[in-house]
């Protein structure tokens, strides 16, 4: 892949390490309405809500911890002045290269097509910081991010994993271990507190902080310095034949259910006998797995009974197919 | 960092620099420019995430000013298309008359205008300062001057935690109601009838429909004036042409529009539907729109330009030149920021930055064209904008136009002379009325 060096990367000091790994995109890209094409403009590159509420978690937790703040990117020439913003809150930045050939447009499509790809070279690219206590990513970016790279970041680093956060804290554990405390939203406005060990992965929501402004000598600082650039690092290649890899998305497509034409000649009766209102429902299944794995098999079984996958690549185990309705 | 500031709180350290100069459209970007190249210490303070973010005008510079600051501009500027055709339109609701110039002249080096979008125009210009080595700080809002004790303005102060820049001098380029302007007490309080409103639409449209509806090649463009478009207020009426789209608007009296009550946006509807003008935009889907003030004044309203540490250029100094046949804004920022950043730099030599110490840049500014032609064309604004020019001349040059056009058989072709009576009556005008405007227009412009 891509491509020279620019700059030099210079590790920080020592002190715990908090990784933001930023994703930095056209906020309002157009979309033909004609042929859905997204065209992308570089004057309006910036941080998504959710990135930057991460970047400000990043920025938090290091205080607290008096660590030190990397940010760092995959993208093409046009994300450094966004970086540059970054530095001037005190950040280490780095840039990624990816899509710096060409209109640097395409390396959003590449990227989404390899997420896994994406985490492998991020840590790669993280290598000479030293083993990351924290990462943070937004939960969602713009420009249809599929959400999934810090799942894959957290597979990487053999690290914990806490997605879709709306509140993140410091906490010291019952061990007197530097820990998380984190919340995020459950259905019916109740939200779960988790506990988290480190080194974590977590995404947050752009929601709860707002990223600070930088000090006046910070952004001068800041203005017109070179934005490191990792150097040549090629693109670790998505893993080989025999794991899962996503497709390109497929609209949303429920599969057609026949209903049998209501016989009332009241059109009211027939309203509700076709909408199905005011007849007793089955209350969902609550399922408790017991580990991450069962909780995975018991997903894709839901899945694959509905139509959700295709069954000749994932074999449904025994167990979980037997369930019933279960999300 | 912590220190004291001039007001006597604490706060971040002061930061020095030579000059500071607050905004960056053309002329702060020009002033920095002729800073920087002096070897000047120079920061160039924007509220917008870039230079031209949060700029709108009409479309058009006019870039001979370029010549001298940046040689071979017309090589690397962002352009759209240069402009090879300039029509001048007066239309009632139904009619229209042109004046319709072209030249291939203008459609190659050194060229006389291009269609540029602020949001890479003056990102370019700010670039060239950046490049010769001044700094750029962005999204910050220069939300006050400093003093020192003896009320001199020494910095200004940004929304940055309150921290502030010290300089020597201070340019102030921030635009039309300059904030900083009034308060260094230059710039009296706003006054409405001294400026008008602009409003703009951007509309897509393909480059080969654009090549077609215009009669122009690619990377040529039009540039069309309009009078008698806008009801009953005074005003005018652009349409340019984009590369792949085209910028339509309106400029109307501030006092007479709130008068009228009239949304500016429908004036821009009633344009997009004249007849002349509709089969133009035919399938144009809107891209943007925008409104901004006009410093319309001229000559008699423009502020006194510098105080002791203090300079002011382009807009935030009332020098748009607005006198019916142009609108000319962005060449006379350029031209006032790049004099004031010299007469800056001529401050800091001897120095004395004093307004006595900084009164070459008016000098500067009456010897070239900025204020020369301000002071020859003073009395254009009240012309073009009397209720004749605006609400009777349209259509009466119109009519004029039916008039001697349209074959009248049997009936013999009227005389000019009794034509342009009858239809003079018919608007209300006597010809000893229209001898005396055409007079006066010749004694402004010619
Ligand atoms: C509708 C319309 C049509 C026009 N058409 C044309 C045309 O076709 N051709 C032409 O030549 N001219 C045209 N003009 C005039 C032209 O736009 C102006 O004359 C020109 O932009 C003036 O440049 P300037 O640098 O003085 O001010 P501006 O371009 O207004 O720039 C001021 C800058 O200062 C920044 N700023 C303001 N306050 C602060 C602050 N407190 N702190 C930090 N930054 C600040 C702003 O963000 C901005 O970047 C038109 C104007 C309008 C409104």
């Amino acid at each position: 892949m891509t491509t020279a060096p620019t700059t030099e990367v210079h590790p920080a000091p020592d002190g715990p390490l908090v990784v933001a790994c930023l994703r930095i995109g056209d906020l309002r890209p157009t979309v033909d309405p004609l042929d859905g094409t997204v065209t992308r403009d570089r004057l309006g590159v910036g941080l998504s809500p959710a990135d930057a509420a991460a970047l400000e978690h990043a920025l938090r937790l290091a205080e607290a911890w008096s660590g030190r703040v990397v940010a760092v990117c995959v993208g093409p020439e046009s994300v450094e002045p966004v970086l540059r913003d970054v530095a001037a809150l005190g950040a280490t930045v780095m840039r990624v290269p990816l899509g710096d050939e060409g209109d640097g447009h395409r390396y959003v499509g590449e990227l989404a097509e390899d997420e896994h790809g994406l985490a492998r070279t991020l840590v790669a690219a993280l290598a000479p910081f030293g083993a990351p206590d924290v990462v943070l990513c937004g939960d969602r970016s713009v420009d249809r991010g599929t959400g999934a790279l810090p799942a894959y970041l957290a597979h990487e680093l053999g690290a914990a994993q806490a997605l879709g956060l709306v509140v993140l804290g410091p906490v010291t554990d019952s061990a007197g271990r530097q820990a998380l405390l984190a919340e995020r939203r459950l259905d019916a406005g109740w939200r779960e507190r988790l506990n988290v060990p480190l080194p974590a992965v977590c995404s947050v929501e752009g929601a709860g902080v707002r990223l600070r402004r930088a000090s006046l000598a910070g952004a001068l600082a800041a203005e017109g310095e070179p934005v490191p650039v990792a150097r040549s690092l090629a693109v670790v290649a998505a893993p080989g034949p025999g794991s899962f890899h996503a497709g390109a998305p497929q609209p949303f497509r429920p599969r057609t259910r026949v209903l049998p034409a209501p016989h009332d000649d009241d059109p009211r009766l027939r309203l509700l006998t076709l909408t199905g209102a005011l007849v007793a429902h089955e209350p969902p299944t609550v399922v408790e797995p017991a580990d991450a794995a069962e909780a995975a098999d018991v997903l894709l079984a839901f899945l694959a009974r509905h139509g959700y996958l295709d069954d000749t690549r994932v074999t449904i185990p025994e167990r979980a197919a037997t369930e019933d309705d279960a999300p | 960092m912590s220190g004291t500031t001039t007001n006597g709180t604490t706060g971040p350290e002061p930061l020095e620099f030579d000059a500071v100069v607050v905004g960056a459209g053309p002329a702060g970007a020009s002033a920095a420019l002729a800073l920087a190249r002096a070897g000047r210490r120079v920061v160039l303070v924007e509220r917008g995430p870039f230079p031209g973010a949060k700029n709108v005008y009409g479309g058009v510079v006019y870039g001979r000013v370029l010549d001298d600051i940046v040689p071979g501009w017309w090589d690397e500027v962002p352009v759209e298309r240069w402009i090879v055709r300039r029509s001048t339109m007066m239309m009632t609701g139904t009619q229209s008359l042109s004046v319709d110039f072209r030249t291939d002249a203008w459609g190659s080096a050194p060229y006389n205008g291009m269609t540029t979008l602020r949001c890479h125009f003056d990102a370019w210009l700010a670039g060239k300062a950046t490049d010769a080595g001044a700094r750029l700080l962005t999204s910050t809002v220069a939300t006050g001057l400093v003093r020192d004790g003896d009320g001199r303005v020494v910095g200004v102060r940004t929304d940055r935690d309150g921290a502030e820049l010290h300089a020597p001098v201070v340019i102030a380029c921030d635009g039309v109601n300059s904030f900083l302007a009034k308060e260094a007490g230059l710039l009296a309080r706003a006054e409405a009838s001294h400026h008008t409103l602009g409003v703009k639409e951007v509309l897509d449209l393909p480059p080969g429909a654009i090549n077609e509806r215009f009669a122009v090649q690619d990377h040529e463009g039009v540039d069309v004036e309009i009078l008698g478009c806008t009801r009953e207020i005074p005003g005018g009426g652009f349409l340019y042409t984009n590369a792949d789209s085209v910028s339509i608007g309106v400029v109307v009296s501030l006092p007479e529009l709130a008068a009228s009550g009239v949304r500016p946006e429908a004036l821009i509807a009633d344009l997009k539907a004249h007849p002349s003008i509709a089969p133009l935009l035919r399938g144009a889907s809107l891209r943007e729109y925008a409104a901004h003030l006009i410093p319309e004044g001229g000559y008699d309203t423009m502020p006194a330009l510098a105080a002791d540490g203090l300079l002011i250029a382009g807009d935030a100094g009332a020098m748009t030149l607005a006198a019916g046949l142009w609108l000319e804004g962005v060449n006379f920022a350029i031209g006032s920021g790049y004099a004031a950043g010299r007469a800056t730099d001529r401050a800091l030599s001897r120095g004395d930055c004093s307004a006595a110490g900084l009164a070459s840049y008016r000098a500067d500014l009456e010897a070239q064209f900025v204020l020369a032609d301000h002071k020859r064309l003073r009395k254009a604004p009240s012309l073009v904008l009397s209720e004749r020019v605006q609400q009777h001349y349209p259509g009466l040059l119109c009519d004029l136009a039916e008039g001697m056009f349209t074959v009248t058989n049997p009936t013999p072709k009227p005389g000019g002379l009794k034509l342009t009576r009858t239809v003079a009556a018919r608007h209300g005008v006597k010809l000893r009325q229209l001898a005396g405007d055409t007079l006066r227009g010749l004694r402004i412009f010619g």
